[in-house]
């Protein structure tokens, strides 16, 4: 496994040379977000020699670097996007724990129980899949528009956790498939009663599976672009839908649009490193005979 | 304590019918072995026990009460999977403490109960552990313990040791014997193993495609098998088969193949002229100079105290289990001969015993 010094140096050498590519992005992005105007657009680019300022954070979430520390000060502008920032942090945390929970209880069923068209279930579910979002986008409109859901949280989480939902329940159902029914039947033998089956045994078991669904659902109502466009109008924005509007008129407010990209890597990257803990967890861990 | 009787029992998986008709009844206190090949129903038979499997047709009785449509938690039953199925999230106490737990068992009394059954199974240092942190043997008496504690009126076991080396497998089997002349529960214990079923039943319950071929005491099952294929199935190695006919010679039964006369006991049931099919347990051959059966060595197998003699007998391969001081080349002619009393006769059309 180890091999020689040079392979092991190769090796090395590979996995940063694969890191760098996947993270020179988002360190150049966030670089922009720290560059004055003039910098941005420099040939070559300035990737390092580049006075740092923090006037586009302090446009879009109001915080300066001042002599006395950090001074937060809320204030309008158009490009004043700190409460949008929280939109997305409520949806899709709201969204992700509405999809989790009704995909766990799903694909705990779809795995366990026996009823009437089980099998073709799953293939409904994922039907819900098969067409392009924007198909619906029109349609999701009206029916919003007469339930009193345009521009709500409501609805952005109801909406996000809806298309979450298929696949949560497969990938949930998959874990649940992989927990031997052998481990049910002993607790039915021991007395149990289904939802304390469920409860106490199976979901304790399932959390690598619950990380990871709720990873995956978090991620997607994070970047979801096209419903949280044409669902909301002006009171609940996410992240994604704000940040096209730093291209405008007069031009594309670049260093702004950086500042409010670079620093939404935060709440999802806090998100994955809460849960990353679960991620990779032997499942059965002992309980059978491997 | 209890009894548990099947009448008529039938089971379909769909339109796929897996038993027939299978009724037989265990007594309190008895330790029974469901033996038989993969497929044969046994699994199928101790989940319908347990009410994991619903039972398609006839009567399930355990005690006096008929448990078709009873839940398994009210059968008064407690089951030892294959895999073991312990909970991995759970510490031993609370595996085993579960059950009691559910039924809302007082506390103290849990704690007394777990510390007693891990006192039997020896597993007082291992309480606080975690399933992934026992050894194979350990976390198979943790299932154990699981069903000790709740007091269960019949042991159900779904080859517990399947999955145990053969050491250890040896060693658990005479712990679970122990552990049965101890507590005196009823027992079911399911096995393709016949070496397991042979030392700890008190009867065997043969089966195969979803009947029954032959209850009885493994001695009985052993010593009288009532087909060819249970004759077969039980004795390690298997029995050797010799198809020939019933003839008189001299006056008394002879049993004649090619190259092969056995002179048979007088009160014998086959007919002279029946087509028969002779069958001879390895252990129950003799090398003797006089022996009617001729035969050529074609390999000597020592296993211990015993060596293993393959042959070839009238165009068949046959075995002979002889002392390990009489071992024989390859190549070498040998005669041999058959215990007195020990030849069994199967009609060769229906496969069951004559004699």
């Amino acid at each position: 496994m180890n091999g020689s010094f040079s392979t092991r140096m190769l090796r090395t050498i590979a996995a940063w040379v694969v890191v760098a590519v996947f993270f020179f992005p988002i360190y150049y992005w966030t670089s922009v977000a720290f560059k004055h105007g003039n910098d941005i657009f420099n040939r070559p680019p300035k990737l390092i020699a580049f006075t740092p300022t923090f006037d586009n954070f302090q446009k879009v979430f109001g915080i300066s670097l001042g002599s006395g520390g950090i001074t937060v000060t809320p204030g309008g502008g158009n490009f004043y996007m700190a409460p949008r920032v929280w939109d997305s942090i409520v949806i899709a945390t709201l969204s992700t724990v509405l999809a989790v929970a009704i995909a766990t209880l799903a694909a705990y069923a779809l795995s366990r129980m026996n009823f009437r068209g089980r099998h073709s279930f799953v293939g409904w579910v994922l039907s819900t899949r098969m067409m392009p979002p924007v198909a619906v986008a029109v349609p999701m409109f009206f029916i919003y528009k007469n339930f009193g859901l345009i521009d709500t949280y409501t609805g952005m989480v109801l909406i996000h956790a809806l298309m979450n939902l298929p696949l949560a329940v497969l990938l949930m159902k998959s874990f649940f498939d992989d927990i031997p029914s052998e481990i049910d039947e002993s607790a039915i033998v021991d007395g149990a009663s289904r939802f304390m089956i469920f409860r106490r045994i199976v979901l304790p078991m399932a959390k690598g599976g619950i990380a990871a669904t709720a990873v995956l659902c978090f991620i997607f109502s994070w970047t979801e672009f096209l419903f949280a466009l044409t669902l909301t109008t002006t009171s609940v924005k996410t992240v994604p839908v704000v940040s096209s509007t730093f291209v405008t008129s007069i031009g594309t407010a670049w260093g702004n649009m950086a500042a409010l990209g670079a620093a939404s890597i935060i709440p999802a990257f806090i998100f994955i490193l809460l849960v990353q803990k679960h991620l990779v967890r032997g499942l059965t861990m002992g309980s059978l005979k491997q | 304590m209890a009894t548990v009787e099947y009448r008529n029992i039938a089971k379909n998986f769909g339109h796929v019918e897996v038993m027939k008709d299978v009724s037989f009844g265990i007594a309190d206190r008895e330790f029974v072995v469901l033996l038989g090949p993969s497929g044969c129903g046994k699994t199928t038979l101790l989940r319908m026990t347990a009410g994991l499997e619903s039972v398609t047709n006839g009567d399930l009785l355990i005690g006096d009460r008929r448990v078709n449509d009873v839940h398994p938690r009210d059968r008064d039953i407690a089951m030892v999977f294959q895999n073991y199925a312990l909970y991995p999230t759970m510490k031993v106490f609370d595996n085993i403490g579960f059950s009691l737990e559910v039924a809302k068992v007082p506390k103290a009394e849990i704690r007394k109960k777990v510390e007693w059954a891990a006192e039997i199974l020896n597993l007082t240092p291992y309480l606080g552990r975690y399933p992934k942190e026992l050894s194979g043997g350990q976390r198979q008496r943790v299932a154990m313990g699981r069903a000790m504690v709740r007091n269960a009126a019949v042991f159900l076991f779904d080859e517990p040791l399947s999955n145990l080396d053969a050491k250890l497998r040896t060693h658990m089997r005479v712990e679970i014997r122990q552990l049965h002349n101890r507590l005196g529960t009823t027992t079911i214990y399911v096995t393709h193993d016949q070496i397991e079923a042979m030392t700890m039943a008190d009867k065997i319950v043969l089966m195969h495609a979803g009947r029954i071929m032959q209850i009885g005491t493994p001695d009985e099952v052993y010593e009288r098998p009532n087909s060819k294929y249970v004759a077969d199935f039980i004795g390690s190695p298997s029995m050797n088969f010799i198809a020939g006919a019933v003839e008189t010679a001299g006056g008394s039964p002879h049993f004649v193949a090619e190259g092969v006369s056995i002179g048979l006991s007088p009160e014998i049931k086959a007919k002279p002229g029946q087509k028969v099919i002779m069958g001879v347990r390895p252990h129950d051959l003799g090398i003797s100079d006089a022996g009617e059966i001729k035969g050529e060595v074609v390999l000597s197998e020592t296993t211990g105290a015993d060596v293993q003699i393959h042959l070839r007998v009238a165009g068949y391969d046959a075995v002979a289990v002889v002392p390990r001081d009489e071992r024989r080349n390859a190549g070498a002619a040998i005669n041999l001969s058959v215990l007195p009393g020990k030849v069994h006769l199967f009609d060769a059309a229906t496969e069951l015993r004559v004699a």
